[in-house]
């Protein structure tokens, strides 16, 4: 009886088995059902970029229901795609190269027949782009979003209507929204933007082959770091620059100077204080019309390439901003208040799409405060400390203000500056270019910006980001011990050089 | 007679008071006010006349009464409001008074036992035959 029971069970259990058997058996025994069809998400983003993505991953930590929307295919916006992370690849081994074909016999480094794998170049961009793309995408799965591949419209104040790119279309309701669409390249008038003879910053992160000559429109830190890419690799680089000086009117006046001689020895020519008139694609390339920026002084320039790079403009292209009325300023950036709420409070926005400078840096802190608002009502971003960086070799970097800023505000200040060349690591290094300058309050001592130019001067600038942030003064700096021998022993000694003098120079 | 070290750098640090503090674990304050300012980055400085008198809410403080939103934005939930107008935590514990148990079929029907079908039925007590005769 025992046993027939066993051999019943156990044939019960095996009827039981999904595979081949009809689908009474094999269809689920409960369901699960939602009180509604469309569920209601805590948090609907529109853009994948670093700041879309970075508010996707916190808002998931903080336990919210999140989709984010991105149309491009992969994540990572500008920044990871067609900006930071390509450029600096092509920065790195563009350096690595033209150092080896210029920088070693003095060194004691002979170095037989050196040739350039454009192709190769190309290949280790896009395989580090991938890769964070990639990496990216595992996040926000890690952080349970919902990730849609396609183009998002506001339908209603509370519903993003979404074009998917596979094909269909689909609605997401959101009790927040959020608008991280970024930003574009300004495209110049009358230039036509083929990526091939005119490019954008796009463009020139694939060029095909060296162009024999690039012409640039626009001396800021994209222009900048892309002529330094394709002098290094052998292009005869012009750069045309509408204001008296490079890098943007964020830098530094005497740092904007003291780099451009050190670009220049490098071999790239500049054209400061002038316009683009016009262009013109010839058969063989490009022919410029410019002139000094007062007028009276015209002049054409030819090029093979023409590298567009006057700047980046918000992007809402799509984005239904009609439908629901949201306003836009005379620059096309969404307007927002203090907790980044548009006049429909529940729809924010963050990013290059709105105020402040358009680095992927402020984005991503923007993306943590923007969530800590909407969870907790309070977040924190200091627009007064946030450093930006120039990746050229040296790097050139900044945070706060700069000399110019504090004489038009009418502020005193007390300047201290100190030189590479005296710096025992960059001598070993045979890297003495730059500098480090330090402008503090004369009265109190407190740090008011610092401004670097110098080997790794993106990563020293984190040191003077976190003083200016704890409201440190240059004393203070200058009272912290630095290994030895450093290139951070320079930032030391500039402290020093503020409230006192330095040691070494 | 020399000072001992201990008081050499006790004057020392009378001398000096660096100017990082430490302020001790960050915390959120109490009482924030979440009336809209302008963004500290913003060019102009102010807000459009919209931000303040919104298309269908006449203030900030209707709105927030009115609006759908994860998080603190709404201050206060109208006691008229359903479900969700008293917290979880307030409505008391979800377990059933001593000797009291809770039964299957008390619970809204998509939790109910699913009904055995004749041919389930007659599966089971086949051993499974009935599914292939």
């Amino acid at each position: 009886m025992l046993s027939q029971r066993l051999i019943g069970r156990t044939a019960v259990k095996s009827a039981f088995r999904p595979s081949g058997l009809p689908s009474i058996v094999s269809a689920p025994r409960w369901r699960r059902t939602y009180a509604t069809q469309a569920e209601e998400r805590d948090l609907v983003i529109i853009g994948g970029g670093v700041a879309g993505y970075v508010a996707a991953i916190k808002a998931g930590q903080e336990g919210m229901k999140v989709t984010c929307i991105e149309k491009r295919g992969t994540l990572g916006g500008t920044c990871l795609n067609v900006g930071c992370i390509p450029s600096k690849s092509l920065l790195n081994n563009s350096h690595l190269y033209h150092q080896v074909l210029h920088d070693t016999e003095h060194r004691g480094i002979e170095v037989g027949d050196v040739k350039l794998n454009l192709k190769q170049l190309m290949k280790a961009k896009d395989q580090a782009v991938t890769g964070l793309t990639k990496g990216v995408e595992f996040l926000l799965r890690k952080n349970g979003v919902e990730y849609l591949k396609g183009t998002g419209s506001f339908q209603d104040e509370h519903t993003v209507k979404v074009q998917l790119n596979d094909g269909g279309e689909t609605s997401v309701v959101g009790k927040n929204i959020l608008i991280a669409t970024g930003s574009e390249v300004t495209p110049f008038p009358g230039l036509e933007i083929d990526e091939k003879t005119v490019i954008s910053s796009t463009g020139a992160l694939s060029l095909e082959e060296v162009p024999k000559k690039l012409l640039v429109i626009g001396g800021g830190i994209i222009g900048l770091e892309m002529a330094s890419v394709w002098s290094r690799l052998g292009s005869d680089v012009t750069v045309v620059e509408f204001l008296d000086q490079i890098g943007g009117p964020g830098m530094d006046t005497e740092i904007s100077k003291n780099i451009q001689k050190i670009l220049k020895k490098q071999g790239i020519n500049f054209k400061t204080g002038t316009k683009v008139v016009n262009g013109e694609k010839t058969g063989e390339g490009v022919k410029i019309n410019v002139d000094s920026a007062k007028g009276g002084k015209p002049e054409t320039l030819d090029a093979d390439v023409v590298l567009v790079a006057i700047g980046r403009r918000p992007y809402t292209g799509g984005l239904g901003l009609e439908n629901i009325g949201l306003e836009l300023d005379e620059r096309g950036r969404v307007i927002i208040d203090s907790e980044y709420r548009t006049k429909i409070p529940h729809i924010r926005c963050i990013g290059d799409v709105t105020f402040g400078p358009m680095l992927a840096h402020k984005a991503e802190e923007e993306a943590v405060a923007v969530v800590e608002y909407i969870k907790k009502g309070y977040g924190h971003v200091n627009y007064g400390c946030i450093p930006a960086v120039m990746y050229t070799f040296p790097e050139v970097a900044w945070v706060g203000q700069s000399e110019q800023d504090l004489k038009k505000a009418g502020i005193k200040y007390r300047v201290g500056t100190f030189p590479f060349s005296a710096n025992s690591r960059a001598k070993t290094n045979l890297d003495t270019e730059g500098m480090v300058k330090m402008l503090a309050d004369p009265e109190t001592d407190r740090l008011l910006g610092i401004h670097i130019i110098g080997p790794n001067a993106g990563e020293m600038i984190a040191e003077g980001t976190l003083a200016l942030e704890y409201g440190a003064s240059s004393e203070d700096i200058a009272r912290t011990c630095h290994a030895h021998p450093t290139l951070a022993e320079a930032f030391k000694e500039a402290a020093m050089a503020t409230y006192s003098k330095p040691i070494h120079f | 007679m020399f000072a001992t070290r201990v008081l050499r750098q006790a004057s020392h640090h009378v001398e000096r008071t660096p100017s990082i503090k430490f302020i001790g674990r960050r915390t959120t304050p109490a009482s924030v006010d979440h009336s809209p300012q302008p963004h500290p980055a913003s060019p102009t400085h102010s807000l459009p006349a919209s931000f303040t008198s919104g298309s269908s809410h006449a203030t900030f403080s209707v709105y927030r009464d009115h609006a759908q939103q994860f998080g603190p934005l709404r201050k206060t939930i109208k006691a008229n409001a359903g479900i969700g107008a008293v917290a979880g935590s307030d409505l008391g514990p979800v377990a059933p008074p001593k000797g009291v148990f809770f039964d299957r079929n008390d619970l809204p029907a998509r939790f109910h036992r699913q009904p055995l079908t004749a041919a389930e039925i007659e599966a089971i007590e086949t051993g499974g035959a009935a599914l292939f005769s």
